[in-house]
């Protein structure tokens, strides 16, 4: 009861502050604070950041990056294709050749979260190099509708090769955009599973995961499955 | 004695058992009826008290308080001065934001040297980060209750003195700048509207409104990992999951972030409202 009224209470006091007028956002989008120099910043991150490993500070400083930011993900024609080439160069086979591995592995590298996050000594949620990584494409993509949550950074992936087949040309190029997005788009939202600095992911994992979005079994190209609680309703 | 470790284990049994933590942040009316109903009994009210019992208590090499520390409305005063932090500070020739003046408080007043502060304070802070293994920080403690003498202020931030101005700039590069191994920036997550991930909604720092009601909550307790966590502990959160190195609590970087993200909560003139509620990390 007492609960009750403090509830409705601080409701009200909410909804009065909604009422607050509303200031003009600055959008910054177009200046990103450029009058601070590449220089500049990088010696507040040399400052900034604790890691054992001095290569951790090459993930500030990729080359392909550089060109992203400098150009807001806009580069000209001739820095497009220097960022095409250098990502292409990038990509490997996993050892035996192929392009498309298992797909319930696939299953499992797309769900995890796991791998890559760097901690203090001691701190318990960094990510143990010895476990494999996962991707988490969910983070960004829908792909298998059974999976409860997905992100919208990216399209949909649901029924990707129901859409479009299993020829060799799509299943090359499922591996390559996965190892590498940003050799077919330059600056993609989407990270470079296969290289750069800290990549999650072995050429091995990358074929599994092609696997799983292009074989006619998995799930990402069957309907979703009826829960229990749904069935007995129907 | 310190009375969150007496207390915190009934207490948030008793407040939480009835409330269900919704799955997906989309539905933002969930959360709200979530938070009002933990109002009434915050958790994190524990750690103003043991934070004001720390910055009383006479500890360090020099046997001194904190209570003459300066956050910037003179020695003493802390009524509004986290809502002007991070400010520039004269004796130290820094911006700093509020953990970051308290520790240059402890070594000033306190006598603490740097070896002293990472050992005694900055290693149990950071390991207090995980989620997984959540602790109590005295720095965490202490913060929540300077912070908490700013409630029903807004955030009044100037950006006067010209290394203001600097740090300012540097957090926003900071904020737009594309890194890590996730090829990605704060503002891709935080700078436009509708995006979601992996099931959450990303709240729109650049928006005053937004930032306003996200920054005036920290420190806030967060009832996933039962801990009150500051706004350093946000931005290495984030941090973590760019794949980038561990972020220092106070460094040039840290305070820079929260300077550009607390304007931006300035112009929306919301008060703070601390400890806030978050139903997770
Ligand atoms: C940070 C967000 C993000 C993550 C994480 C991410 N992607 Fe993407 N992905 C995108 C975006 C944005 C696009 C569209 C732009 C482009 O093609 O580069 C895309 C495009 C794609 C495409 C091309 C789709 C087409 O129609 O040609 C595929 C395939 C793909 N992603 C697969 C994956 C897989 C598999 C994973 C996990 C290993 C993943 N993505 C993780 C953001 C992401
Ligand atoms: C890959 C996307 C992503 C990136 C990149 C990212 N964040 Fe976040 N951020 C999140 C998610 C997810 C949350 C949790 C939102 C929630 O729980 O409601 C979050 C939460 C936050 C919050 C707290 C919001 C709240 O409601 O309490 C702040 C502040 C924040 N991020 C700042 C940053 C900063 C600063 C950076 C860059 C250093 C950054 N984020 C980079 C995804 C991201």
């Amino acid at each position: 009861m007492i609960n009750q009224i403090r509830i409705s209470g601080y409701l009200l006091a909410a909804c009065a502050s909604l009422t607050v007028t509303m200031a003009h956002a600055v959008d910054d989008s177009k200046d990103r604070g450029k009058s601070v120099s590449d220089a500049e910043f990088m010696q507040a991150v040399k400052e900034s950041f604790l890691t054992e490993n001095p290569n951790d500070f090459k993930r500030f400083q990729d080359p392909t990056l550089t060109t992203c930011n400098q150009t807001q993900d806009q580069p000209s024609p001739k820095q497009a294709s220097e960022i095409l080439q250098r990502e292409r160069s990038s990509i490997q086979l996993p050892k035996n050749g192929q392009y498309m591995g298992d797909w319930k592995q696939g299953k499992i590298w797309v769900e995890g979260a796991h791998g890559g996050r760097i901690g203090f000594p001691g701190f318990a949620d960094a990510d143990h190099p010895s476990k494999p990584n996962g991707a988490n494409c969910y983070a960004c993509h829908a792909v298998d509708p059974n999976f409860p949550q997905n992100g919208n950074m990216g399209p949909s992936l649901t029924n990707y090769g129901k859409l479009r087949g299993q020829g060799a040309a799509i299943v090359k190029y499922t591996y390559e955009k996965i190892y590498n997005a940003k050799s077919f788009v330059p600056c993609s939202l989407m990270p470079r599973y296969g290289a750069g600095e800290g990549h999650l992911l072995t050429a091995e994992q990358v074929a599994d995961i092609t696997a799983f979005l292009l074989h006619p079994d998995s799930p990402v190209n069957n309907p979703k499955q009826e829960t229990v609680a749904e069935a007995a309703h129907h | 004695m310190n009375k969150l470790s007496q207390w915190m284990g009934t207490i948030t049994l008793a407040c939480l058992g009835s409330i269900t933590v919704p799955a997906s942040a989309s539905d933002d009316a969930k959360f709200d009826d979530y938070r009002s109903a933990l109002e009434d009994g915050n958790p994190g009210e524990f750690w103003i008290d043991d934070g004001e019992e720390l910055f009383y208590a006479k500890a360090g090499p020099k046997n001194a308080s904190l209570d003459r520390c300066d956050f910037g409305l003179g020695p003493g005063v802390l009524e509004g001065a986290y809502a002007q932090l991070p400010r520039y500070f004269a004796d130290t020739d820094k911006v700093e934001s509020l953990e970051g003046r308290i520790i240059s408080c402890m070594k000033n007043l306190q006598g603490y040297n740097d070896k002293q502060i990472q050992e005694q304070f900055l290693d149990i802070h950071y390991l207090n980060a995980a989620e997984e293994d959540s602790r109590v920080s005295p720095l965490s403690q202490i913060a929540t209750f300077i912070a908490s003498k700013s409630n029903g202020q807004p955030f009044l931030i100037q950006l006067d003195h010209p290394k203001e101005k600097q740090a300012y700039e540097l957090g926003k590069k900071t904020f737009w700048n594309r890194m890590g191994a996730m090829d990605l920036s704060c503002a891709n997550c935080h700078a436009v509207k509708g995006r979601v991930l992996r099931g959450v909604e990303l709240p729109i720092m650049t928006d005053p409104h937004r930032a306003g009601k996200v920054m005036g909550a920290f420190p806030a307790y967060v009832n996933k990992d039962g801990n009150v966590r500051t706004q350093w502990w946000r931005n290495e959160r984030c941090l973590l999951a760019m794949r980038l190195p561990w972020l220092k609590t106070g460094s040039p970087i840290d305070t820079s972030l929260i300077l550009y993200q607390v304007k931006k909560a300035a112009e929306s003139k919301q008060e703070i409202a601390v400890p806030g509620i978050k139903p997770r990390a």
